[in-house]
């Protein structure tokens, strides 16, 4: 695969970060090259939400080094990190409902033009540039103006995901894309995906979920507890023996068998 | 989809125009002015509210409140509340007048002061809810109290009355005072006078004289303050963090939006407005009272409610704002010229609340799809 | 949508039917009383009856008309707006003559005639150019009582002001003061429009200076708390009280022995005078000569069976 030919765009070493006298993350090491879908697996309270906030600068570590595109850097803010090219799309926070897609798309960045002393924000660019980057994503809108509030949930994943890969995300963080979707849509966001992948960003895909994780992953890495416990090939690891490092590797061996390995 | 692209994409153009139409926050507003105004056409036609002298009457009365809905529909629209207004604006007049009549300054000096000094705690007031989380109900409500008691506190200290006056006679000549408190378009008056349209005075020092001699300034900065809010709320780039703030202010804080810095602005600009609200008042009755803007935040709030905002933020239009504002004055003053007993007033702005409220449910869940 | 608007349509028809009953619109004459009040003031209740009546009685249209918050600018907008509607008369008080002199006068000089009542002075009534004025002057009827409570050997007070905002409530502070020949300093207190606020207000100031002689309230809204807060105190009868003012708990209070005089400055003739006055004037061209002092009068436990039944209607 092309994208072990490159070097890490992100790497976190070590990470640590203390809530007071909460551990939540004691030591988790990670790395997302370009072009590849790492997806980061963990059940709930596993610590996956801190670790991508600690990767999108909303948390600073305790202890530990992220180094970007090879060099030591310190987040100060979300910004900080957007700007550098690490783009978050968040589970329940991605989208305004009430406003237009296109305020949404541009949202935090809108394109102005200057007429005489006054700057007004450009909406024929901002529609055109709307509709064309969510046309590249699958979704025919029916018009700029529509408010998110009509679209789906994988449509308003989408919306998201477009605006982050427009805005030229090297790194791109999706916290539960599909959680909260049926089955079609979860479709559209993992082939959704698949696109920007081809793209050459590197995904960073978190989920509880292995099935989604193993149609578009291409390395897989588990967390339990705060900690890794290492990081996986695609093909080196079956569902299986993903389910179980998730659960720590003994409560869901009994209950699998009576479900019959579907979960 | 792509052979049959064209015709598709026709229908759904169609249904999407009906449909803009129809989610403008402004609709309730625009039925509702339309609405009240037949009412009035109707039943208060003849009786002096639609001659120079009546209109004029109730478009100063809706400018006064076109000028503290336009800050409140800003400040809504970005998810708070201001409940200080109407203290504010009697802080702000008892201000001016301790400064120009009690200390003597000059009253442009005055007025500066005072709008440097309530757009400071404008900012006070954003600088609190924000760093503290609290709901801007609560800080803004102790701000009514505290101001409200500073304007009675002051005057009584100072002068041993809650009335100051004499501002007319400190203001003449003044380069300041005529942009809150005069007059424009006095010629155009005195024209539509010498032709026989509008009465003119018959009696008195000003015999002869056009009774409507000019457009107060009230009204100049009632339509001002509403352009330009709603250029910089729907096209620019600030506007578009102003709804962001509002809609969803951790989304918005994410992808980077000065949530902080923008709600503060809009506390600022309320402040702001409630001032030239004041200044205007004062400089045209020339005394500041204690009691002055009672209940306005109040008044405020509803126009916006009316013209199609919703209480929680990230979505509302200046136009619809102006719009509430008047229908709210001309129904206050068109039922004293339809003879409507005063006290139901409270009646119809309360069956015009809850209209406008349901109306804007009604639109929201078009807008959301959720049904 | 077809339905919002529906709904506005009953509502509409709902709203015309009910102006039907106050809009009758009689023959005759129009006269418009504005006033100062907010809507929580009942003491104007009085003025209200006594419109009504000089209206009945000569078969003339009247409408009251007040700012609901007590708001002086939104008084003046009134006045304004009574001035488009081109009534034959405008009756109206003086509150703040910065704010409402400018309405007022354009409204004389429209060509209506103004009667000024209740607040306000003769002096300011002739400046404006309003055919006269009918009340009572505020800081005479002050110091007049404050010359009666000096008499019965008063020597310090406390001033319970509802209504802080306005000048002439003040007045009549400052009058009982001078009349007593002290500084009113700080025995004047802001108390607020609400009845339980004024009744701890005054517990408290009066347990702060227990040895105040007097107590003045200004009208009901001030009195009836107070003698609710002399009660609980164990100080009612013992304390020297006057009032500004009557109403039924007043009244009362007169007959108890609690409150030892109270200012009547008749509100009724306030209303029902200028109706009389403008209309007789409209209709005959007759106008009396000069002023008319509608108070002060000193109401005391003695002869006051008329004023007991009548209290709070027309007295």
């Amino acid at each position: 695969m092309s994208s072990f030919d490159h070097n890490p765009i992100v790497e976190m070493r070590n990470i640590e970060k203390h809530f007071g006298p909460v551990i939540a993350l004691n030591g988790v090491s990670f790395d997302i090259r370009p072009g590849e879908c790492h997806c980061l697996l963990g059940d709930n309270g596993a610590g996956k939400s801190t670790f991508i906030k600690t990767m999108s600068g909303v948390h600073k570590p305790t202890k530990g080094e992220i180094l970007f595109e090879g060099k030591r850097m310190d987040f100060a803010s979300p910004r900080d990190a957007m700007e550098a090219g690490i783009a978050t799309v968040y589970q329940d926070l991605a989208m305004i409902p009430l406003m237009s897609v296109t305020r949404n798309f541009w949202m935090g960045r809108e394109p102005v033009k200057r007429v005489g002393p006054f700057s007004f924000m450009d909406f024929t660019k901002a529609n055109d540039v709307t509709m064309e980057e969510m046309r590249k994503m699958g979704i025919n809108l029916r018009s700029p103006d529509q408010a998110v509030g009509t679209l789906s949930g994988g449509e308003r994943q989408t919306v998201a995901i477009a605006r982050a890969v427009y805005f030229g995300a090297k790194v791109l963080i999706l916290d539960e894309p599909t959680s909260a979707l049926g089955v079609r849509q979860t479709a559209n966001v993992l082939s959704t995906i698949d696109k920007v992948r081809k793209t050459g960003i590197g995904v960073v895909f978190i989920t509880h979920n292995v099935r989604h994780a193993m149609a578009v992953g291409d390395r897989f890495t588990v967390l339990n507890r705060g900690k890794t416990l290492g990081t996986a090939q695609r093909g080196q690891i079956t569902p299986e023996e993903l389910q179980d490092l998730m659960a720590g590797g003994q409560e869901l061996v009994a209950l699998e068998g009576s479900l019959g390995g579907t979960v | 989809m792509s052979s049959t692209g064209a015709a598709v994409d026709e229908r759904i153009k169609e249904t999407s125009r009906l449909r803009k139409a129809l989610i403008r926050p402004e609709l309730g507003a625009i039925v509702g002015t339309f609405a009240v105004f037949l009412f009035f056409i109707i039943f208060a036609g003849d009786s002096g509210m639609f001659n120079a002298q009546g209109v004029l009457n109730w478009s100063t009365v809706s400018a006064q409140f076109v000028i503290i809905a336009v800050g409140a529909c800003m400040l809504m629209i970005a998810g708070e509340f201001d409940l200080s207004v109407g203290s504010m604006i009697g802080f702000a007049g008892m201000s001016i007048a301790i400064f120009s009549v009690t200390l003597g300054w000059p009253v442009w000096l005055a007025i500066l002061l005072t709008f440097a000094i309530c757009i400071a705690i404008g900012a006070l007031n954003g600088v609190i809810v924000v760093r503290t989380g609290l709901p801007s109900f609560i800080v803004t409500l102790a701000f009514l109290f505290i101001l409200r008691g500073f304007t009675i506190f002051f005057p009584q200290l100072i002068e041993r009355r809650t009335i100051i006056g004499g501002i007319a006679e400190r203001a003449a000549g003044d380069w300041l005072a005529p942009v809150f408190g005069g007059k424009v378009g006095g010629f155009f008056f005195d024209w539509l006078a010498s032709q026989g349209l509008i009465a003119v005075f018959e009696r008195g020092n000003r015999m002869g004289e056009p009774i409507v001699n000019g457009i107060p300034m009230l009204i100049v900065w009632a339509l001002g303050l509403m352009v330009v809010a709603h250029i910089v709320l729907t096209r620019t780039r600030f506007g578009n963090w102003v709804f962001a703030a509002g809609g969803d202010a951790q989304a918005a804080r994410y992808v980077g939006v000065p949530v902080a810095r923008v709600k503060i602005l809009m506390f600022m600009f309320t402040a702001f407005c409630a001032t030239v609200f004041a200044t205007c008042q004062v400089m045209e009755f020339g005394s500041a009272g204690a009691d002055r803007g009672l209940l306005k935040e109040f008044e405020a709030i509803i126009a916006v409610v009316i013209g199609g905002a919703l209480l929680t933020g990230g979505y509302g239009s200046v136009i619809g704002a102006a719009l509430g504002a008047l229908i709210f004055g001309v129904v206050q003053q068109g039922l004293f010229f339809a003879g409507v007993e005063s006290s139901l007033f409270r009646v119809f702005l309360g069956v015009i609340l809850l209209f406008a409220v349901i109306l804007n449910t009604y639109i929201r869940r078009i807008i959301t799809g959720e049904r | 949508m077809k339905a919002t608007l529906k709904k506005l349509a009953v509502s509409a028809v709902a709203v015309s039917a009910m102006m039907g009953g106050t809009a009758a619109i009689a023959e005759g004459e129009r006269y418009v009383l504005v006033s100062h009040a907010p809507d929580s003031d009942s003491w104007w209740n009085t003025i209200k009856n006594g419109l009504a009546l000089a209206g009945e009685q000569m078969n003339v249209t009247v409408e009251y008309r007040n700012p609901p918050t007590g708001d002086l600018a939104d008084m003046a907008r009134i006045i304004e707006q009574a001035a488009a509607s081109n009534p034959n008369g405008i009756i109206t008080t003086l509150a703040d003559p910065d704010v409402l002199s400018g309405p007022i006068s354009a409204a004389v000089d429209a060509g209506i005639d103004v009667i000024i009542i209740n607040s306000g002075t003769p002096d300011q009534a002739r400046a404006l150019g309003a055919l006269m004025y009918v009340g009572q002057p505020e800081y005479d009827a002050g110091f007049a009582a404050g010359q009666r409570a000096a008499g019965d050997g008063v020597t310090s007070f406390l001033c319970v002001n509802h209504y802080i905002s306005s000048p002439s409530s003040t007045e009549r502070c400052q009058g009982f003061a001078d009349g007593l020949g002290i500084d009113l300093g700080n025995q004047m207190i802001d108390s607020g429009q609400d009845p339980s606020e004024i009744q701890n207000r005054v517990m408290a100031y009066l347990n702060a200076n227990p040895d105040t002689d007097a107590v003045l309230t200004l009208g009901p809204t001030s009195a009836d708390p107070t003698i609710l807060a002399l009660q609980q105190m164990g100080l009612a009868g013992d304390i020297y009280f006057g009032t500004f003012d009557l109403g039924g708990d007043i009244v009362q209070a007169i007959r108890d022995g609690v409150i030892q005089w109270g200012i009547d400055q008749q509100p009724f003739l306030q209303a029902y005078l200028p109706v009389i006055v403008l209309t007789n004037y409209h209709r005959f061209g007759v106008l009396p000569g000069n002023n008319i002092n509608s108070g002060p009068g000193f109401v005391t436990a003695d002869a006051l069976d008329l004023v007991a039944e009548l209290a709070g209607e027309y007295r």
